[in-house]
């Protein structure tokens, strides 16, 4: 992990604080935009592009205009006070359990990039498909290869849910027609 | 399509100078873009999920520029409605195909052996890529939008001169 991707680190943590103490909605949406945008870049420089892409697609891009589309459709309630009312307990039992979780699972993960890191070295899955998607399938992303062809039935499950949310929202806005 | 401010009842639009010029250099680009991820997706990184999201959000930008009422009413509900069951029905029939052949749900590998089709398997996933996931993302991220902008607002201004809002949408609807 270079500099760069801790500075990235830093800046996801803060705007996800952020987010969630801003009174306003406005500033909370704007910042969670920053947040995704973020995610996308430390997502590019750990090697996933893939996910990066959907990331700053659907995260910093889609959401952030359908919320912003949403608070200029309804009331926005303005306030003198900039952020939200912290509740100690809260905070003490949440950083109390992050402590926990971060001394006893940190130490035992592997480095990114580990090629002794089990999801990476076993030879049934990942290796399998590194090695054996081109022959399979004749394409080169083997990203694309589990979606569409080894996992292609759970990705027809997953373009149903996509189409299953369209017309949700229809139905939860009292509408019959898409547009 | 620039419309009147006094004349639209799309009362968040402002037709900005900035805006109009950047979406018209930056939408052209976008929209390759996305048909390059969806139609590359098999060898490149990217896909039918993300171009599918960049094609649909180029028609978002486009509402943003133009104002969100003309470019509904320019997009028509049948067009949209092919779209994302379109995609649907792609994709299920893609997936019966292989099974009307004698396989399994997407066994592609039949596109090949039984059709004669050189790189079937390839084919076959394209098909889904291309015809099946791109269309829903497309459509339904331009759906949730427009679903989203309209789903408030009065249906026309201009109908009836009494200040009433269909269906209950009153606490919501008063501007700040």
């Amino acid at each position: 992990m270079s500099l760069v991707a801790y500075t990235l680190a830093v800046f996801i943590l803060a705007t996800a604080v952020a987010t969630a103490l801003f009174r306003d909605v406005l500033s909370a949406i704007v910042v969670f935009g920053s947040y995704s945008l973020g995610m996308a870049i430390l997502y590019t420089l750990l090697l996933a592009p893939d996910v990066a892409m959907t990331e700053a697609a659907i995260g910093a891009g889609v959401t952030t205009i359908l919320l912003l589309l949403t608070i200029a459709r309804t009331t926005r309630p303005t306030s003198e006070k900039i952020f939200e009312r912290v509740n100690l307990p809260a905070v003490v039992v949440v950083s109390a359990f992050v402590l926990v979780l971060v001394s006893t699972v940190l130490g035992d993960m592997y480095a990114v990039g580990d090629p002794a890191a089990p999801v990476w070295a076993n030879t049934e899955v990942t290796q399998y498909y590194i090695q054996h998607t081109y022959e399979d399938t004749g394409v080169q992303n083997a990203v694309t290869a589990v979606l569409a062809a080894y996992r292609g039935f759970d990705t027809f499950g997953e373009a149903v849910v996509v189409f299953a949310a369209g017309v949700a929202v229809l139905i939860v806005l009292k509408r019959e027609v898409f547009a | 399509m620039a419309s009147d401010t006094s004349e639209s009842f799309d009362d968040t639009y402002t037709e900005s100078q900035v805006i109009l010029t950047a979406v018209k250099i930056i939408a052209p680009f976008t929209l390759t873009y996305g048909l390059f991820l969806t139609f590359h997706g098999a060898d490149t990184p990217g896909g039918s999920f993300q171009g599918g999201a960049i094609i649909g959000v180029t028609v978002l930008m486009l509402a943003f520029a133009f104002g969100i009422e003309p470019t509904r009413q320019w997009l028509s509900n049948t067009a949209l409605v092919a779209l994302v069951a379109g995609g649907v029905l792609i994709f299920l029939s893609v997936g019966l195909a292989t099974i009307l052949l004698g396989g399994a749900f997407l066994e592609y590998e039949l596109f090949e052996s039984v059709l004669g089709i050189p790189g079937g398997t390839k084919w076959g996933m394209e098909a889904i890529e291309i015809g099946g996931i791109a269309l829903i993302v497309a459509g339904v991220v331009i759906t949730l939008f427009f679903a989203t902008a309209s789903g408030f607002t009065p249906e026309r201004r201009d109908s009836s001169e009494v200040e009433t809002r269909p269906d209950g949408g009153l606490e919501g609807g008063e501007k700040r």
